[in-house]
């Protein structure tokens, strides 16, 4: 039964990455200067809206769950629009695991982070989710734990093992 | 790797990140694993150590921008009573759609401007009282604004919709215009700007990029009054910069006391108006450089070389206008558009025929003096070399000789300038300095020379030389610089 609504809800995720867009453009047009939008807001006030609104989400932690991905779409998407690639192809290899330790300009790495991401989640999709939910919503190890009702000290070493892998990937030649 | 061989990894990472091991390869060793999964764990132990800052941040913090980024409307969306058919364009202040206006059925240029722009309440207010002005105007030459419009708190400025391309679409290439291209243009930017002039709105942005050439070929100006920028913003990083009276715009065009931070009025709007028929006619910027700085330095710093000089068919009224259109104090350029319409018509731009003052009037005839003095110096020299011959005052002679000729040269060729192409006055005159004064100080070192030397013989004519030597050397040295510099100050 909770299956069937899980299911349900996964078609859903459409209209939960729009009323993400939606939330932060009114957020711009809304807020003073110099206030800067968290995700976690945003994914929090979506499913308020969502949830008054009768979709079918059987807990807000499910609805967490593709609030993150949608958040790395949007995230990913304008990245890629504002010309991301360009400058991630322009660092050689030499800077290039310099770049990614000091995470300078995080913005042109998104787009070769989100197919990184897309392989190790061929392999295990809930390092995939732990992604999504620390780097791209911002959760705390202790709410990302909840999210997946996993220990926060077993989240806390799997994020490690996915920012190791990622790490791999995106400082290997490849590319 | 298998599923199997991978939740092994797993395990086995986790585990290392436990024991936290001083030596983890010596650690792997010892754990009972095969070759593959122990090679994989440690090179994931490898990277682990290596990554720094990697991911540990959330990406909002670091790039808070990407979530303020502002999305385009899609077609076939409505905002209010409007509806997107299409993006046409897209500029610092946003992005311009056409659209139909449903409850009017008419086409529709709709300029959603970009939150980022319109968050601060002041330069809301500000943008609303410019459209309302903007609406106000009625002239051929300028896009008619026709709403300003908010829903859901985003601005959008509703205006005419102008098919057809922008000046920038013109400027270096195809055929360089031809005579009545050129005055055509420059009459109907400078007759469009003349009618805003009128009613008080100054345009403050004005670009080939802002003129629009419709199918009939008519221009259109666009975005009159638009390019305020709030008093605050915030810069990319999400910093919180206070800058007060600075212009969103193109620096290209703006004028030196707009790059200096100073409010802009009409005469900006003149500067502006004068590069863009300067590079309309000739297809290159009058302060062209090789990167934008560079442009700004000669902006503020250099003259450009006057559109005579580039285009050679160049109407010689709009050449007139354009270079005083580009001079680098406000106070120097028309007053406002109008005034170039009215010196446009005016044919020879009668108004800048003459200097302005009584001090011109007075450098003119110390030019002309100095000429006669010249003549007088030579004759002299002559009579003096027939009195006493001899070989010093035969090189007096011929030293005074070819000075009077250069020295009479130059300040008739400055003459000729204050007569017949006044903007250039300045330039010519810095150009023709030196040898003025070189050339004065020979024919004061000669008649003094030649003085002294026929004093003995004729005492009276021997003071008259040198004393008309000193003159010349006084009137190089001390007067001229005076006279120059209060003629030239304006």
């Amino acid at each position: 039964m909770a299956g069937d609504k899980a299911q349900g809800a996964e078609h859903m995720a459409p209209l939960v990455y729009d009323e993400l867009r939606r939330l932060a453009g009114a957020f711009m047009r809304r807020e003073r200067p110099g206030q800067t939008i968290q995700p976690t807001a945003l994914v929090h006030e979506a499913y308020l809206r969502l949830a008054g609104a009768g979709t079918p989400w059987h807990d807000e932690r499910h609805f967490v769950g593709i609030a993150a991905r949608s958040m790395r779409q949007i995230l990913v998407e304008r990245a890629r629009a504002r010309g991301a690639q360009k400058r991630w192809a322009a660092l050689d290899r030499v800077t290039l695991s310099a770049a990614l330790a000091v995470a300078s300009d995080p913005e042109s790495m998104l787009p070769s982070i989100d197919e990184a991401l897309t392989r190790l989640e061929a392999i295990d999709p809930q390092q995939a989710r732990i992604v999504e939910l620390r780097y791209f919503v911002g959760l705390s190890i202790e709410e990302a734990a909840a999210s997946l009702g996993i220990s926060p000290a077993t989240l806390k070493r799997r994020f490690a093992l996915a920012r190791a892998w990622l790490f791999r990937e995106l400082s290997a030649d490849g590319r | 790797m298998t599923a199997d061989q991978w939740i092994r990894v797993r395990e086995l990472f986790e585990r290392a990140l436990d024991a936290a091991p001083a030596n983890p390869r010596a650690w792997l060793e010892l754990q009972a694993a095969d070759a593959d999964v122990r090679l994989e764990v440690a090179s994931l132990i490898d990277h682990h150590t290596q990554a720094g800052a990697f991911l540990e941040e959330p990406i909002a913090e670091r790039a808070p921008e990407l979530l303020a980024e502002d999305e385009a409307l899609k077609a076939g969306a409505t905002v209010g009573h409007y509806k997107i058919t299409r993006e046409i364009g897209r500029g610092a202040m946003g992005r311009v759609y056409l659209a139909d206006d449903v409850n009017l059925g008419r086409s529709v240029a709709l300029k959603a401007l970009a939150p980022h722009f319109t968050r601060d309440p002041s330069y809301r207010e500000r943008l609303r009282r410019e459209a309302r002005a903007a609406a106000g105007m009625t002239h051929p030459g300028i896009c008619t604004v026709h709403a300003l419009e908010e829903f859901d708190g985003q601005l959008f400025i509703v205006s005419e919709l102008v098919e057809g391309h922008t000046l920038r679409d013109e400027i270096g290439k195809g055929p360089p215009p031809d005579v009545d291209a050129i005055a055509r243009t420059a009459r109907d930017l400078a007759e469009a700007l003349a009618a805003a002039h009128a009613g008080g709105i100054a345009h403050r942005d004005f670009k080939p990029e802002n003129v629009m050439r419709d199918r009939s070929g008519r221009l259109k100006i666009l975005d009159f009054g638009l390019a305020y920028a709030p008093d605050t913003r915030v810069l990319p990083g999400g910093a919180l910069a206070t800058m007060p009276g600075v212009l969103v715009g193109t620096p290209a065009y703006m004028a030196p006391e707009q790059l200096n931070g100073e409010r802009a009025d009409a005469r900006a709007d003149v500067f502006a108006y004068g590069v863009v028929v300067y590079e309309y006619a000739c297809g290159t910027h009058p302060f062209n450089a090789s990167t934008p700085l560079g442009l700004v330095a000669r902006v503020l710093e250099s003259d450009a070389p006057p559109i005579a000089d580039r285009v050679h068919h160049m109407p010689a009224n709009v050449a007139t206008v354009i270079d005083r259109c580009l001079r680098k104090s406000a106070a120097d350029r028309f007053g406002s558009a109008t005034e170039i319409v009215a010196a446009l018509q005016a044919g020879d731009v009668a108004v800048s025929r003459r200097l302005p003052t009584a001090i011109g009037t007075w450098w003119e005839v110390h030019q002309a003096a100095l000429m006669v003095l010249y003549l007088g110096a030579a004759t002299l020299a002559w009579s003096i070399k027939e009195t006493v011959p001899g070989p010093l005052t035969l090189w007096a002679f011929v030293a005074l000789g070819i000075g009077a000729a250069a020295g009479a040269t130059a300040r008739a060729h400055l003459l000729f300038t204050a007569a017949f192409n006044l903007p250039r006055l300045k330039d010519e005159y810095m150009r023709v300095r030196r040898t003025l004064i070189s050339v004065d100080l020979l024919i004061a070192a000669a008649l003094a020379l030649d003085g002294l030397w026929i004093a003995p013989v004729h005492p009276l004519w021997g003071v008259l030389t040198v004393g008309l030597g000193a003159g010349v050397a006084l009137a190089s040295l001390l007067m001229e610089p005076a006279t120059a510099a209060a003629t030239f100050q304006r």
